[in-house]
């Protein structure tokens, strides 16, 4: 490592981060790191049929598996992003890898229900949180130019890695039995390592700003070290919260259809094969809303918050309409009404991530990300059953699915109560002012730039 | 082949023949016809119930461990009185008694369903497994095969892939350490075009291009 001076000068300084090709050979990194996380957690469910016959335990208790790694991943991730700014991403990321493969690994000699719970469960959960917001946020922090379509791309490995690794695994199934495969599987989540090695180590480290004038670490030093890798600040801020409150509004109805589309199809009365159809369109249209978004969102026409507000507000709609075409009985209307959802809910997904530094500021992005997720998982986790219990209670999926559209209309509402939510450019983010006195003649100078009137104000992601 | 012959009147138009046959044994199985003169035939074949789904792909199972071999009925047919369960042979099957080795092979029957569980499986478990349902007049037969692996089998591809970690982390590794030596031993040059180098770089941006940055900002 070197100085910190002029380092720390040029982390001031660009604000916009470092461009070019290392950037997109992130995003390569991105993609493959994600689809190893998301698309792996996705065709879990190869495995569920085994399990129960393996273990002979019912079909809901083996389904904890994927939710217990899922809640870890999500309930890690202020711990995961708390360590990036404490220490190397390149080795946070890397342990994550490690960890990922070594739960799936161990969950290759399972001999009973609970060890799969510890190991495929907690074990990879926590390999992937130390993996997936992290590698978010480098890319978020790392490109400014074209960030919405480098997320879209990064983040269309979920549906690709799924979509390709479904058959593949179910051929190793075959050959191997479950046990096999999982090892399998173990080694090939082991690649996210390779990604780690691709963060270059300038990107990290508040460590190295704080410049930390008081030796002797006190309690209330260590305290408030903490909370700054956390970025628990940020909490307190009315932006962050308002954007949080928003996302997490979105998770509890965005999840819905994913979880209930194929029962539905099958209340109406299509077969297996045209449900699970269904379900295969709609994860290409998935595909195809994230990356078309980004790049059209990138073209700067439009501000990206407000395209991602049109996009919540479509899939909320189509989330409502989809019950209302079941009940015309049409597979054509059922099918119409999935893509068009599968392409929103692709195009939010993506752009609820790019939006971020221009709420908190680029520096901040990672510890953000982090406390983000771990907020909405509490009402993904809600979403799901609630609507379940919807359903239960009315006897069919109408009432579930408008309450899961509402959900996203209602959080499209509360977002319009961000500041500068109605101004036609985005705001300048929001700086940090760092500690150290080095940086504060530079940091005047920003703030003056800043607060210059809105002509000069920047084209940043846009 | 027997054959009856039956004399029979005309009613409302139609001459209609109808006889009554007590299956016994399995001999009562097999092929019934009857037939009109020249002008009418009826065709019936007697059956017992047959296994109808059989699993075409082989159960895989690792050497050590202990696996259930299914066979089923289907559920709309009657259910058989017993099951046996046979191991083929060479050419031959052996029939597989509960008794005689309990800790090897456990046998569980569940009204439509039996269950072969085999423990401590070795290689030699390999091969063809036959489940007869068995009815007071007919029997069927099933069949299943099993393949026994060592843990050899997955360690191969999962050891060339851990090969290939290895190498891709260490490539990336050595190519970023050689980079930056290159650029530490080439002294203070501004590399300001490539933007791919390491924290060097950023050290050697002159105080000029990190404002005019910030101009734009």
């Amino acid at each position: 490592m070197n100085n910190h001076g002029p380092k720390a000068k040029s982390h001031s300084g660009e604000a916009e981060g470092p461009n070019g090709d290392w950037s997109w050979v992130l995003v390569g990194a991105l993609f493959i790191s994600t689809g190893l996380v998301f698309g792996l957690m996705r065709i879990m469910g190869i495995f569920f049929v085994e399990f129960v016959n393996y273990f002979e335990e019912s079909s809901q208790s083996i389904s904890w598996i994927t939710s217990i790694s899922l809640a870890t991943q999500q309930f890690f991730s202020p711990v995961a992003t708390a360590l990036c700014n404490a220490y190397e991403t390149r080795a946070v990321v890397m342990t994550g890898g490690f960890l990922s493969g070594l739960g799936l690994i161990a969950a290759s000699q399972a001999t009973c229900l609970v060890h799969l719970y510890l190991s495929m469960g907690v074990i990879t959960g926590l390999g992937w949180a130390l993996v997936f917001t992290p590698m978010m946020a480098t890319v978020v922090a790392n490109i400014s130019q074209r960030r919405a379509l480098a997320l879209g791309l990064g983040l269309s490995s979920i549906g690709i890695f799924s979509f390709t690794l479904s058959p593949l695994f179910q051929l190793l199934v075959e050959m191997y039995t479950w046990r096999g495969a999982l090892l399998i599987m173990g080694g090939l989540s082991l690649n996210i390592m390779v990604c780690g090695a691709l963060i270059r180590p300038q990107w990290c480290s508040k460590a190295l700003k704080k410049v930390d004038s008081k030796p002797r670490s006190s309690c209330a030093t260590v305290l408030r070290r903490v909370s700054s890798y956390l970025e628990l600040p940020v909490l307190l801020e009315r932006p962050y919260l308002t954007y949080t409150a928003t996302i997490t509004i979105f998770n509890a109805g965005y999840f819905v259809p994913y979880v209930h589309l194929v029962a539905l199809s099958r209340m109406t009365g299509f077969s297996e094969y045209q449900a699970a159809f269904i379900m295969s369109a709609t994860g290409v249209t998935d595909i195809l809303g994230r990356v078309t978004t980004g790049w059209f969102s990138d073209l700067g026409y439009f501000r990206t918050i407000h395209l991602l507000s049109l996009w919540v507000v479509l899939a909320g709609l189509f989330i409502i309409l989809l019950p209302v075409s079941s009940l015309t009985g049409s597979y054509a209307a059922l099918m119409a009404i999935s893509l068009l959802y599968g392409f929103c809910s692709g195009a939010l997904s993506s752009l609820v991530f790019a939006v971020m530094p221009m709420i908190v500021g680029v520096e901040r992005v990672m510890g953000a990300l982090g406390l983000l997720q771990l907020i909405e998982s509490g009402a993904g986790l809600l979403g799901a059953p609630l609507s379940g219990l919807l359903k239960d209670m009315t006897g069919n999926y109408t009432v579930s699915f408008i309450v899961a559209g509402s959900f996203l209309i209602v959080g499209t509402l509360i977002m319009t109560t961000l500041p500068h939510y109605f101004s036609r450019t985005d705001p300048p983010p929001p700086h940090r002012v760092p500690h150290d006195v080095k940086d504060r003649g530079v940091h005047l100078e920003l703030e003056h730039i800043n607060n210059s009137p809105s002509d000069t104000s920047p084209k940043g992601a846009q | 082949m027997q054959s009856i012959r039956v004399t029979v009147q005309l009613e409302n138009d139609k001459y209609t023949l109808r006889q009554v046959f007590k299956i016994v044994s399995k001999e009562n199985l097999g092929s019934y016809s009857c037939s009109f003169g020249d002008e009418a035939k009826a065709d019936f074949l007697l059956a017992g119930p047959q296994i109808g789904e059989v699993r075409d792909k082989p159960i895989v199972s690792y050497v050590g461990d202990s696996v259930v071999v299914k066979c089923k009925m289907d559920e709309k047919k009657p259910k058989p009185a017993s099951w046996n369960w046979y191991k083929a042979n060479g050419t031959d099957k052996e029939q597989i008694f509960y008794a005689a080795e309990p800790q090897k092979y456990e046998i569980k029957n569940h009204e439509w369903v039996t269950k072969l569980v085999v423990h401590k499986l070795t290689e030699g478990d390999s091969g063809f497994y036959y489940c007869e349902g068995v009815y007071a007049v007919s029997t069927t037969m099933g069949h299943v095969e099993l393949k026994v692996i060592t843990f050899l089998e997955p360690l191969k591809p999962f050891i060339a892939i851990i090969v290939e970690v290895i190498v891709l982390v260490a490539a990336i590794l050595i190519y970023e350490k050689s980079q930056s030596k290159k650029n530490s031993a080439g002294g203070n040059e501004t590399n300001a075009d490539q933007t791919n180098t390491p924290t060097p770089g950023d050290n050697n941006g002159p105080e000029e291009s990190s404002s005019t940055r910030q101009r734009k900002v």
